[in-house]
């Protein structure tokens, strides 16, 4: 195998590879199609094409596949989209795995293609963005390697250097041709036919459910994906912002959930109000990443008036209500990978709740305690306290001492009966929730009101705005206190209430993060609406521009753009009609095209501005043998070209069989004489 | 001597009854002036042509042999014109006589109202009389005294010229060139038929060797069938693109005219019957190329004589690998 082959087919599996690959990061593929298809392609990859001889009788294996995916299907254990996308990514693996002929390199490209249309029905993330990407490029240059050795005669070195630079230009063209088609053809939306996969990295880490449950290991602090970013005005212009940020409340313990007296508030609303706001307020434009995956609106605390929320779906951006549920959690009505809304906070300080305002569900809530407690809890409280009555005071006093005495983990293991005990008495060690709970409880005792409180502390300054990360989420306490309303009281340590990953971790995510929301924006979301959009932008003058004046002409973006389409329309139509002028090769010009490629093998080349009729010419006086059965060909050639006498139905065919014949034959005697040659002089030397 | 002609019959012959006569005459042509088969062709492809024939070659080689031999096998009335310094062209165009007893004037036809006409070393006469042939030979008749003489049919005039020998003549201008539409030369014989001519040239005449194997009437035949040959499109749009390469061209100072390129065509018609076939090929364009297009370019380089000829058929021939054929 030449080399130019050889590169040509290490292009090709590559490509198939990535196709593969694009479906893969969906991570829904059973696992023991990835297991097939990786040995296939690095057998493949090693030149071992281990179903070359036996392409028939191992195609049978994949009627297995399919058989087991069948059943797996009809049994409900994979999804039917999945299921076909597994099966395209055998095919292609069975393909790799069979001897490479041009028949096997469409296959191989055909199924790549069924691939990354199953990677974009599957997923559609950046990362099948980049693969699609370099299964366009690898399959295309090998595609293209294949044409260039097909056209080199057998034996002949493929000039791969010299095919890979205008090849590049070609490619770099398509994808420049496939974007501009991308944003300007009206487009279908079709993201809707297989499962999705959560966005971004894997499933969503966070997001919030109706109850809090203690124990088991919290793995979440050291995830450093972005689930929240905002811009607040006015702007604290501080590096790290160290608010909390809440999601619920939670007022009732039953010594191992926190659940929340009472249900659904407000059904719908495109506005939530949950306190009156004064006039320093602090305005929050929040934005809630795919990797949040919650329904739950997160507001600096305290939130005053929620609302202008807006879904991002797979289908499109569109606005939605919001729902007030109890524990003050406000949660959109409509599901979407990610949200934007505004907030308006109170500034810290004291929620201004007071008693008598709050449901009556509420107020008993807030001192109510497990029945099981465990009695060394309030006696503990009252001698941390030592006759501390003021809410605030005793609060902080007890935080102080959780503290102190207890250490900060996230090693955990194994439920407990007790967990608060356990905390508290055992194992002294916990996360912001043992500390939260602890504090709620130890100060209920004492008949203090407070309740837990969920969301994320910190906020880390990114450009103009603050991000959260998943590993920013966090549990606190509400103190009930007197004129102030609710107070938060945090008895975590200081030191562990962020996030805890690493921060070169951290800032790689960030970027990747980053890309991921570009390209969910301007690839997966982009619809109709952005394309008009595009369109709108061409013609009007970008918002808050200076210039106000109302004039009857169109501005020059307007002009510009007509200039810019119009040069785009002259050249295409430039483009049609060399192309459509261009006259269409002549029958008998095919014929013999066909001619010459059956020559080639007997070694008869044209020489420089040589036809077929000047060969044969040549080959007559030079008395070569092929002559006699070259003449009649290059006669009917002639006379169908030139002589207004068309080539019959199925006459080419039949002139070709018999010059094929006589070439045929003609290099088998050649060889014979070849070898007989050779043969002699060894022969005589014995 | 002349044996009645074996003529075709004048009703329309096919390319392969037509090249079976030209190849006759050839071959008649082939015992007068022995060794040149390839000249020999071209001369019949000339005259099927309808063309005029220059032959520039020293003297000695047998171009007035070639020439009577053609007026024998075609059985042509034939008249040889020796160009002198001092010729008129009255010597070959012919007077008005004054016949007394009528007291009328009378047209006497000069040499020139023959079938074939041999200008021998027409470089040697004036420029007046070279133009009153070239006349006759681009218009088919003459004109003299304000009547019109209708020149026979088939006409062709073969001339010949000494390429080496410069001293005492009017070269020929190149529009004059033009008008010839083949050019050749024959070249020495080989040595193997020179030593053969030694030894038989004493005992007959090679002329006497030539045998009347066509008619004038043939001749006209064969020159309708050549002028209806098809050519296609694309073959025309070659010898128009040779055409154009040879004007772009950068050692050539002027390409082939229009009247270049119609004889181009008709020569390749005249080409394409030696191969019995009805139409043309870039093959056949490519045959009669140099014969018919050398002595027409002009070049930019100082050269002349043989010189140029040679230079002019290589810049051809170059052209020819340049300028893609159809396919």
């Amino acid at each position: 195998m030449t080399k130019g082959a050889r590169l040509r087919l290490v292009l090709r599996d590559v490509a198939s590879g990535c196709a593969f690959a694009s479906m893969a990061v969906s991570g829904q593929l059973p696992l023991w199609t990835l297991g097939l298809y990786g040995v296939a392609l690095v057998a493949a990859l090693a030149g071992k094409r281990l179903f070359a001889r036996r392409a028939k009788l191992t195609a049978l294996l994949l009627l297995g596949v399919a058989a087991v995916l069948a059943v797996n299907v009809t049994s409900g254990a994979l999804n039917l989209v999945v299921a076909a996308c597994a099966f395209a990514g055998l095919i292609s693996a069975h393909r790799l795995l069979s001897a490479p002929d041009a028949a096997t390199d469409g296959q191989v490209h055909l199924s790549g293609l069924l691939m990354v249309a199953g990677g974009a029905a599957l997923s559609g993330e950046l990362v099948y963005g980049l693969f699609l990407v370099a299964f366009g490029v690898l399959a295309s240059v090998a595609m293209a390697l294949g044409v260039v050795e097909a056209a080199v005669p057998e034996g002949e070195p493929v000039p791969v250097r010299a095919v890979l630079r205008p090849l590049a230009t070609g490619v770099t063209f398509a994808v420049a041709g496939a974007m501009a088609f991308f944003i300007l053809f009206p487009r279908l939306n079709w993201n809707m036919t297989g499962p999705r996969a959560a966005p971004g990295l894997g499933p969503a880490t966070t997001g919030f459910s109706n109850t809090v449950r203690l124990g088991g290991a919290g793995t979440i602090k050291d995830n450093p994906r972005i689930v929240l970013r905002a811009t607040l005005s006015p702007d604290p212009g501080v590096d790290a912002l160290n608010s909390y940020w809440v999601g619920r409340t939670y007022d009732i313990f039953d010594g191992l959930e926190w659940t929340n007296a009472g249900g659904v508030r407000r059904e719908r609303e495109p506005l939530l109000t949950l306190r009156p706001g004064g006039d320093n307020l602090i305005h929050q434009r929040v934005e809630l990443l795919p990797a949040y995956g919650g329904r739950t609106l997160i507001a600096l605390e305290t939130p005053s008036r929620l609302g202008n929320a807006v879904a991002n779906g797979s289908t499109g951006s569109r606005r939605t209500f919001l729902q007030e549920l109890a524990g003050g959690e406000a949660r959109f009505l409509e599901a979407g990978l990610s949200y934007a809304y505004e907030a308006y906070s109170l500034p810290p300080g004291g929620s201004g709740d007071t008693f008598r305002r709050l449901p009556s569900v509420e107020q008993d809530a807030l001192l109510a305690l497990p029945e099981a407690l465990d009695p060394r809890v309030s006696q503990t409280a009252a001698r941390v306290l030592n006759g501390e009555r003021e809410p605030l005071a005793a609060a902080q006093k007890l935080a102080a001492w959780l503290q102190r005495e207890h250490a900060y983990t996230l090693e955990l293991s194994g439920e407990r009966e007790d967990p608060l005990a356990d905390f508290l008495f055992e194992r002294k060690a916990g996360h912001c929730e043992h500390f939260a709970t602890a504090l709620t409880l130890m100060l209920r005792t004492q008949g203090i009101r407070a309740r837990l409180a969920t969301g994320f502390f910190g906020g880390e300054r990114v450009n103009e705005g603050y991000i959260l990360r998943a590993g920013d989420a966090h549990a606190w306490t509400h103190v009930l206190v007197p004129e102030r309303g609710f107070v938060t009281v945090d008895a975590t340590p200081p030191a562990h209430r962020t996030s805890q990953g690493s921060r070169l971790l951290q800032r790689l995510l960030g970027l990747y993060e980053a890309l991921e929301s570009r390209w969910r924006n301007s690839v997966v979301d982009y619809s109709f609406r952005d394309q008009v959009d595009v369109a709108r932008a061409l013609v009007r003058p970008p918002k808050g521009s200076e210039n106000t004046e109302r004039s009857r002409l169109p501005p020059p973006r307007a002009w510009g753009a007509a200039l810019l389409a119009g040069m785009v329309v002259y050249a295409a139509w430039r483009l049609v009609t060399r192309l459509a002028g261009r006259p269409r090769p002549h029958e008998a010009t095919r014929f013999v095209d066909l001619v010459e490629a059956i020559l080639l093998p007997a070694r008869l080349f044209r020489a420089e501005g040589e036809t077929l009729e000047d060969l044969d010419a040549r080959l007559a006086r030079e008395g070569h043998p092929l002559a006699p059965a070259l003449a009649p060909v290059t006669r009917r050639y002639l006379e169908a070209r030139f002589g207004g006498r068309p080539l019959r139905q199925g006459e080419a065919e039949q002139l070709i069989r018999a010059l094929q014949r006589a070439v045929t034959a003609h290099v088998r005697l050649e060889a014979q004489r070849a070898r007989a040659a050779a043969s002699e002089p060894r022969a005589r030397a014995s | 001597m002349n044996q009645p002609a074996r003529v075709l019959s004048t009703a329309a012959p096919s390319p392969a009854t037509a090249r079976t006569a030209m190849e006759r005459i050839a071959a008649e042509l082939g015992r007068a002036v022995q060794g040149k088969e390839a000249q020999a062709r071209l001369v019949a492809t000339c005259l099927v042509a309808g063309g005029h024939l220059l032959l520039e070659d020293v003297p000695g080689v047998g171009k007035t042999t070639l020439a009577e031999a053609l007026a024998r096998a075609c059985g042509l009335s034939f008249a040889r014109v020796q160009f002198t310094a001092d010729l008129m062209p009255a010597d070959i165009l012919g007077a008005q006589i004054f016949h007394a007893q009528t007291a009328t004037f009378q047209f006497r036809p000069g040499p020139l109202f023959r079938q074939l006409v041999l200008a021998d070393e027409l470089n040697r006469a004036p420029p007046r009389t070279q133009s009153a042939l070239l006349e006759a030979m681009a218009q088919g008749q003459v004109s003299l005294d304000g009547s019109t003489h209708a020149l026979p049919s088939p006409f062709t005039v073969v001339a010949t010229q000494n390429p080496v020998d410069f001293s005492g003549t009017y070269p020929l201008p190149d529009s004059q060139l033009d008008r010839f539409m083949l050019r050749l030369s024959l070249g020495h014989p080989a040595p193997d038929v020179e030593a053969k001519l030694l030894a038989t040239r004493g005992r007959a005449p090679p002329l006497d060797a030539v045998q009347t194997v066509s008619s004038p009437e043939e001749v006209d035949t064969l020159r309708t069938l050549a002028a209806e040959l098809r050519l296609d499109g694309t073959v025309a749009d070659y010898v128009v693109r040779l055409a154009r390469a040879t004007r772009e061209h950068g050692d050539i100072e002027r390409g082939a005219s229009t009247r270049a390129v119609l004889a181009l065509g008709a020569a390749a018609r005249t080409q394409a019957l030696w191969e019995a076939r009805d139409f043309v090929t870039p093959g056949d364009v490519r045959a009669v190329l140099v014969p018919c297009w050398a002595h027409r370019v002009l070049l930019r380089s100082a050269v002349q004589g043989v010189a140029a000829r040679d230079e002019a058929a290589h810049l051809l021939e170059e052209l020819t690998r340049k300028v893609p054929a159809p396919r």
